[in-house]
């Protein structure tokens, strides 16, 4: 294989296996609680027919590799079987690039014939260690998709402002007419949150029929805590570039 | 009616020093970048959040595996926290499949600037799901009266 798809310059996808056409494509990308790249983790770990299908190569990240056996992976990848497509991030992205990865992302994904996009993530709560149930929250590229998981049960995040790499995935998608949804589990803001990544997981499951056992991402939550402490340290430098805060500010209501 | 305490000059300049102190910490902790565990005292620099409000600071310290009763909490002057805890099992660099440190941990320890004058003997101290919260409330030396 090895086939690169060039979606500009800077960035390309290189597909390292035959990809499958009109699977759904979930994104795991370093957030608030690093929800999706827990949730992503636990998937890779608990479906194992997820392989590495392909990866990114681009000269807008940072110039690293994550070693892994001794040998050099791309900090962004692509993981797949039949049914799903999963790209995850390993290390933080760097703010000012962010559009760039995204967009290659979902074009990719577009290309491929992905039937829907699903951002697995978190939204911050104040005084997250007192709440017990946590909730998830979901917003949709149209209206169709809302409506669709409003039926199952979701609750819509109605109103406010939305930063990071799900906002740019959801108005990309809108822009091109590609169903795609955010599922933000409530969570701690810059501490790693397995909870939070296991309700996602459940909400996921809900929609997709997708089943993934959480239990064992809940009973090794204090070792995935401290595993992702270092992530979650440079993410937050990032979330602080990207304005992330902002998501605790009310709208002003235009129609 | 609010007050106005006096201050004097030398206290003035002593904050404004002491303010300046601050931000240049602040700037040199952002250009120097450095591991978060320290093996030469076996120690891991926990994940930490400070927050002001009109009354109190308000710092959450990430602390998994922590044994509650060996948590402390020590003012090292008016504006500086040491925080330490041991936890329950010792932690191995191998454990994460990382084989080219050699090195474990029992311990989380770190120094947090509070940004606010607060009265540090009034700390408030609890543990809650593996998350340490300390509520300092804050010291006002002076209000502006409204003419």
């Amino acid at each position: 294989m090895g086939e690169g798809l060039s979606l500009s310059d800077d960035v390309k996808i290189i597909e390292n296996k035959q990809v499958p056409s009109g699977a759904i494509m979930l994104f795991g990308f370093p957030d608030v609680g690093l929800v999706g790249v827990i949730a992503a983790s636990h998937l890779i770990s608990e479906l194992k027919n997820l392989e590495e299908v392909a990866y990114m190569d681009s000269k807008l990240l940072p110039p690293l590799i994550v070693l892994h056996e001794g040998l050099p992976h791309s900090p962004i990848r692509i993981f797949g079987n039949q049914d799903i497509l999963l790209a995850v991030s390993e290390t933080a992205i760097p703010a000012d690039v962010i559009h760039q990865i995204m967009y290659a992302l979902i074009d990719w994904g577009k290309n491929k014939n992905v039937k829907m996009m699903i951002s697995l993530s978190g939204i911050p709560i104040q005084e997250r260690q007192d709440v017990q149930e946590l909730k998830v929250f979901a917003a949709a590229s149209n209206s169709e998709t809302l409506k669709k998981v409003q039926d199952l049960g979701v609750e819509i995040l109605k109103e406010g402002y939305m930063v990071g790499p799900q906002a740019i995935m959801l108005q990309r998608c809108a822009g091109i007419g590609l169903p795609a949804l955010t599922l933000l589990a409530q969570c701690f803001f810059n501490y790693p949150d397995p909870e939070a990544a296991a309700e996602v997981l459940k909400e996921l499951a809900k929609i997709t029929g997708l089943k993934v056992d959480v239990s064992t991402l809940l009973e090794k939550g204090e070792e995935v805590r401290l595993r992702a402490r270092d992530v979650m340290r440079r993410t937050q430098q990032e979330l602080s570039k990207m304005k992330k805060t902002q998501e605790y500010d009310i709208p002003v209501y235009i129609s | 009616m609010a007050t106005k305490k006096r201050r004097s000059i030398f206290d003035i300049i002593d904050e404004y020093f002491e303010d300046l102190e601050e931000r240049a910490e602040r700037f040199r902790e952002t250009l120097i970048e450095r591991p978060s565990w320290n093996q030469k005292t076996c120690t891991i620099e926990p994940l930490r959040n400070i927050m002001v409000t009109p009354t109190e600071v308000i710092v959450t310290v990430d602390l998994p595996y922590t044994e509650e009763n060996t948590i402390q909490v020590k003012p090292l002057d008016k504006k500086t926290i040491e925080i330490s805890a041991r936890m329950r099992r010792k932690i191995r660099f191998y454990d994460f499949g990382i084989t080219h440190y050699r090195g474990e941990f029992q311990a989380f320890d770190c120094q947090t600037r509070i940004p606010v004058l607060v009265y540090m003997d009034k700390m408030k101290i609890r543990f809650k799901k593996g998350i340490l919260e300390i509520r300092l409330p804050r010291k006002h030396e002076y209000t502006i009266p409204i003419e």
